[in-house]
């Protein structure tokens, strides 16, 4: 009981009062402890994390297999994928590579051409002088998957050289090389489907958008307002809109915020009206389809930013304070012992 | 007029595939024939103060580059990523790249095999790639302390000390600038809190769209210079850079995020045309309800 309950309390409100004394304690082994040692203990634990958290994927899924839950066929495909990242990353390397030395000059050209037919050559020319100037000791820009691959290559180009050496990239190195076969799952398999995960995300939130996005009070309003602006002002067609429209807009606007103060429905529309005149005869009056002459506030993309810079900025500030806040109350009832969440 | 009702109400009720049809459209005819969508990109003053301050670095100044992005976000962040090692290579600034999130390193290995040989660099001499280490905010201020405590070696096992550039980095307050790529946590935001504000080193990002509301104050602060937003802005740095390595007679093609640039804003309008449209069908429904009760 002692170490489930007690214990854990002790370490967690131990270490949390001395790394937050810690930060007013000017000694250099408390010092060392609170920015080396405390962050690097972080570090193992993270790592552990990964690990149990891969663990406990896969006893997941196996359960969900072995009772035959739900979908429990998709479960056969995610513990074969994990499978497959464990041989790709510990079991089997997939990452060899040819070195030539002493390359005769001459054969340069032909080098490149042997190259183009593995492995594609985006700028042959630069690949020349790549080759030229290490002619003593050149790796091939190409990792084969397996040896014999690798092998059968090297026979090809045998004569390029005076010697041609096989290698295979260190362990772990091997995971990050472009053409190892982890490499290969990455950009094969995995870049795709998520990719294809997050792209579904536009067609989702059009339909979403079509369906949910309602002026259906003052707020849904400025929130759809904003999002109009903020859509269109951040990418290029924003500069297209033309000040004419943006004003015209802006009147209209105006007109719908005054309108509950008018009764006198003509007189509104009187007003709108005029307010479309004289903002359009003052535009051309003053040649704002110069974009010199145009006042920022007709320029979508000008909105736009003022949105993000003021707006924004303060609402985010508002909910960092308002987190911020949350944390320190939430990290004092952990210290303190009063919460338990280990 | 009562026909124009009927037609709107019926608009009002169209299948959700025809609306995942016309955005599909919008997205792929700007990249069939990109010539008919041509759109000019021109720079917020974010993106500018973000090409401002990386200009300013003279050369051999050293810059971390953090790369906290994968796959799903890489049309928004990578072009900046590209273009970003352009700029950098260009005035022969040492790149200094880790990754807060494991897919970064893959990202960042394809980003340097993209730019690199372009500039002549060679690895460990002009830039090294450190790789990914578990821990968020606890790496970056294992960093901020000292560099060895977190990496001994680099992402192809190379011992650290074994590679010149890092001779004389201990840690962060030995870099000039940071750069955040980054899609969410961990990502900016503990660069600025962990790092950069209490080590008072200077810092820019590039993230998603999305992130842009969490990210602004600290822009607007300058705790930030600058940020470049989503694809917009990574579009919008790409010009910059493009226009100024033009200038200085290195060619560099315009980045994918400007080719992107049109498909995006296609889409976005034919989102609010849609909106537009949903909104005066429900206003048109409402209205005849609001009769029909009575």
């Amino acid at each position: 009981m002692f170490l489930k309950r007690q214990m854990p309390a002790i370490i967690a409100i131990g270490v949390g009062l001395f790394i937050l004394f810690g930060h007013f304690i000017n000694n250099p082994n408390v010092q060392g402890f609170v920015n080396n040692d405390a962050t690097q203990w972080f570090d193992i634990i993270a790592s552990f994390a990964i690990f149990l958290g891969a663990l406990n994927m896969l006893k997941l899924q196996v359960l969900k297999v072995v009772k035959k839950q739900r979908n429990w066929q998709y479960s056969i495909l995610a513990i074969f994928g994990f499978a497959f990242a464990i041989f790709a990353g510990f079991f089997f390397r997939g990452a060899n590579y040819i070195t030539l030395t002493d390359i005769h000059p001459q054969n340069v050209n032909k080098l490149v051409e042997y190259i183009s037919t593995v492995q594609e050559v985006d700028d042959p020319v630069l690949m020349v002088k790549g080759i030229q100037g290490s002619l003593a000791s050149y790796e091939i820009p190409k990792i084969f998957i397996s040896r014999s691959s690798a092998e059968a290559f090297s026979v090809t180009i045998s004569g390029i050289a005076k010697d041609v050496t096989l290698g295979v990239k260190p362990w772990g190195a091997h995971v990050q090389i472009k053409g190892s076969l982890f490499s290969w799952m990455f950009f094969k398999i995995f870049t795709p489907l998520s990719s294809t995960m997050f792209a579904l995300l536009a067609f989702f939130v059009a339909s979403a958008s079509y369906r949910a996005f309602r002026i259906r009070n003052f707020e849904a309003t400025l929130l759809l307002v904003a999002g109009i602006i903020l859509m269109i002002g951040r990418v290029p067609v924003g500069e297209l809109v033309p000040w004419w429209l943006v004003s015209t807009l802006m009147v209209f606007g105006i007109g719908a915020l005054i309108a509950p103060l008018i009764p006198d429905k003509k007189l509104l529309f009187g007003i709108i009206i005029g307010g479309i005149v004289l903002t359009s005869g003052l535009g051309i009056l003053l040649d704002w389809n110069l974009a010199v002459n145009m006042p920022a506030i007709l320029s979508l993309p000008n909105i736009s930013e003022w949105i993000f810079d003021y707006p924004t900025a303060a609402g985010s500030r508002a909910i960092m304070i308002g987190i911020a806040l949350g944390i320190i109350a939430t990290s004092f009832r952990i210290i303190l012992g009063i919460e338990r969440p280990f | 007029m009562d026909l124009l009702k009927k037609i709107f109400i019926a608009l009002g009720s169209m299948d959700r595939r025809f609306i995942f049809l016309l955005v599909g459209l919008s997205v792929l005819l700007p990249k069939l024939y990109p010539d008919l969508f041509t759109l000019p990109i021109k720079a917020s003053s974010h993106s500018q103060r973000v090409f401002d301050e990386i200009d300013a670095l003279k050369e051999d100044s050293k810059v971390l580059v953090s790369f906290e992005y994968g796959p799903s976000t890489k049309p928004e962040i990578h072009p900046s990523a590209i273009a970003l090692l352009n700029h950098l290579f260009s005035k022969n600034i040492k790149v200094y790249a880790v990754a807060l999130w494991p897919d970064g390193n893959f990202m960042a290995t394809e980003a340097f095999s993209q730019v690199a040989d372009g500039y002549g660099k060679k690895y460990g001499v002009d830039y090294v790639n450190l790789g990914y280490k578990p821990g968020g905010e606890a790496v970056v201020k294992g960093l901020a302390s000292d560099i060895r405590t977190m990496y001994t070696v680099d992402l192809l096992g190379n011992d650290i000390d074994s590679i010149e550039m890092m001779k004389d980095v201990k840690n962060l307050l030995d870099l000039d600038f940071i750069f955040s790529l980054s899609a969410g946590y961990p990502g900016s935001k503990e660069w600025v809190q962990f790092a950069c504000d209490p080590l008072g080193i200077p810092m820019s990002t590039g993230c998603t769209s999305i992130q842009v509301t969490d990210i602004i104050p600290y822009v607007e602060n300058d705790q930030i210079k600058g940020i470049l937003s989503g694809m917009p802005g990574a579009a919008e740095y790409e010009q910059l850079v493009q226009d100024a390595l033009n200038e200085r007679g290195i060619v560099v093609s315009p980045g994918k995020a400007s080719i992107n640039m049109a498909a995006q804003s296609m889409a976005h309008v034919v989102i609010v045309l849609l909106i537009i449209l949903g909104n005066i069908t429900y206003y048109l429904t409402r209205k005849s309800g609001k009769k029909g009760g009575m």
